[in-house]
């Protein structure tokens, strides 16, 4: 069940990749803007880059999440998928999933336009991947909850940030410091509690985000 | 800080306690006014003349 | 539900929460029935929240509109003897001179701030498993209050940083989970503005809070420990007697006026309700037929 609505999920962002290379190239200006507001000082630049490309990747994942139900919006496909005999948490796990994905996928894109850019690089890809895949957990559970909420209110545009920046500081705050001790050092050994954050927060939130939402599509 | 004493600060604290009673004070106001339009709006509704 | 054990269990916190404090001030220690300190706070504080929620849920549906006035003149007196006595009658503190008295309404407004959130969650939890609408209306009562309370909250630190540290804002694991709470939980205002069917917004807005709700320690933990060079601030439980008296009077001030307001609130989003839900009136209903 889970496996179908996934597959359904990757092919329906197969077929629009184009969007998915747009959302990149929207994640790289932005990046580039971020260094106009600090000015060409290399030094900070470097330091800030991690805040960067998470904030770079957060702005970027509001129009992925927002995506990820306009199929389903479209002639009340989620309706009909609803009569189907699934489980509503198989289609909640198999969009998650899929959102997770996209996001880490474009986060690891972001990071040689943030090496180039910041001259911020580090030889530890294996951390920084791990922190990516983390970070973009944290952002996808209550993203792709919220995301079902918004789209089918007015405003979605304006709802969907305004509801889930709110919730995912912690995530945030732990992965930008997590993936600046990669960058610049661990003298302190601070990485492996940030980690174990990040981890307790993508725990709670993608159990607590599959229990409840069978009670927002289902009414 | 390094354990100084703070001397004066008295309008700091007619700050704080002004900020805080005008807040309660206007947002009450503000929904005792809304509930009152609304029990009005219903009466209204429920014997039109 | 009745008035009547609302009223008893708030004689009970009024009575281990002043009478007792009074007395005390005054070296008559008998009236404390041999109680140590710790437990007659905690009397007084669970019986007065207790009586006070419980008064709430027992008349806010009531059409009247005494209960709740009745319930925001107990807190305009409490507020008013508080900030006398916070103000005029006790000292000032040893370190923080005069500008310890902000303590007398900020600490108050932060323990009901995060009960009215506390309130919201369990409303929120509530409706989920019974889904009875006055639940959402107080649910969407206590997220009003909590955030008007948490926006007061925020200010009053503000005013409290700017003397004693120097700075208006301090990235304090207090104020900037309240910061964060505020934020979040005026998505959830917003979100019940933005969507018009009365079943789809209260299930939504139950479950968006519920989701808000358990990040409060998420937030609270990971600021902390982001900011961990910070200094120790002044703890209330540590405060000496003197301060005891104004700073209960004002929590009691305060948790009756936020009780009020909720029922103010809850009153008015359950006629808002009433008129969504309403059957259009006839003539409208003929036109639609005609069209």
């Amino acid at each position: 069940m889970l496996i179908a609505a996934l597959r359904k999920e990757l092919l329906l962002q197969w077929r629009s990749r184009t969007q998915i290379m747009a959302v990149f190239v929207f994640g790289a200006t932005s990046l580039l803007l971020f260094s106009f507001a600090v000015g060409p000082n290399s030094e900070a630049l470097r330091l800030y880059s991690s805040g960067f490309l998470w904030l770079g990747l957060l702005l970027s994942s509001t129009l992925t999440l927002a995506e990820s139900y306009a199929a389903e919006m479209e002639n009340r496909a989620l309706e009909g998928l609803l009569l189907l005999p699934s489980d509503p948490r198989a289609l909640y796990y198999g969009k998650a999933i899929a959102n997770w994905l996209q996001l880490s996928m474009l986060g690891i894109a972001l990071v040689p336009v943030m090496v180039v850019l910041y001259d911020a690089g580090t030889t530890d890809l294996l951390r920084l991947f791990a922190i990516i895949l983390l970070g973009a957990a944290g952002l996808s559970a209550p993203g792709t909850m919220y995301a079902a909420m918004t789209s089918q209110a007015r405003a979605k545009q304006t709802l969907l940030p305004l509801l889930l920046f709110p919730l995912i500081v912690p995530a945030l705050l732990a992965s930008v410091k997590a993936t600046s001790l990669v960058i610049l050092g661990d003298p302190m050994r601070q990485l492996t509690p940030w980690i174990s954050l990040l981890a307790a927060f993508d725990a709670i939130y993608w159990s607590l985000c599959g229990l409840l939402y069978s009670r927002v599509v289902e009414d | 800080m390094s354990g100084g004493v703070v001397t004066g600060g008295w309008n700091f604290v007619i700050a704080a306690y002004t900020v805080t009673f005008s807040v309660l004070f206007i947002y009450g106001v503000s929904i005792v006014t809304r509930l009152r339009e609304e029990r009005s709006r219903e009466k209204e509704e429920a014997n039109p003349q | 539900m009745k008035t009547g054990p609302a009223a008893i269990l708030l004689a009970i916190g009024a009575y281990f929460g002043f009478v007792v404090a009074v007395a005390q001030f005054h070296g008559v220690s008998a009236l404390a029935l041999g109680l140590p300190s710790g437990a007659i706070a905690t009397l007084a504080a669970g019986c007065g929240v207790a009586g006070a929620i419980w008064f709430l849920f027992a008349n806010d549906q009531a059409d009247s509109s005494a209960p709740w006035q009745v319930m925001a003149g107990l807190g305009v007196l409490c507020l008013a003897f508080g900030s006398y006595y916070g103000l005029f009658v006790a000292p000032p503190e040893q370190y923080m001179g005069e500008v310890q008295r902000i303590m007398y309404v900020h600490v108050p407004t932060a323990w009901n701030a995060l009960l009215a959130m506390t309130l919201a969650f369990a409303c929120a939890v509530i409706f989920l498993f019974k889904p009875d609408y006055k639940w959402d209306s107080r649910m969407e009562g206590a997220i009003e209050v909590g955030v008007v309370l948490a926006f007061l909250l925020c200010c009053q630190g503000a005013i409290w940083a700017k003397p004693t540290w120097g700075v208006w804002w301090d990235w304090d694991p207090r104020l900037t989970t309240t910061a964060v709470l505020l934020f979040a939980f005026l998505g959830i205002l917003a979100l019940r503005r933005f969507v018009e069917d009365p079943a789809r917004r209260a299930i939504w807005s139950s479950v968006a809070t519920i989701i808000a709700y358990v990040d409060v320690p998420i937030v609270y933990f990971s600021v902390r420990w982001w900011n961990s060079l910070h200094q120790q601030q002044s703890n209330p439980g540590t405060v000496s007697k003197q301060f005891w008296l104004p700073l209960r009077l004002n929590a009691f001030g305060i948790l009756f006026l936020m009780v009020a307001f909720i029922m103010i609130r809850a009153q008015l989003a359950t006629l808002r309700r009433k008129q969504e839900m309403a059957p259009p009136l006839p003539e409208v209903a003929e036109l639609g037929e005609a069209v």
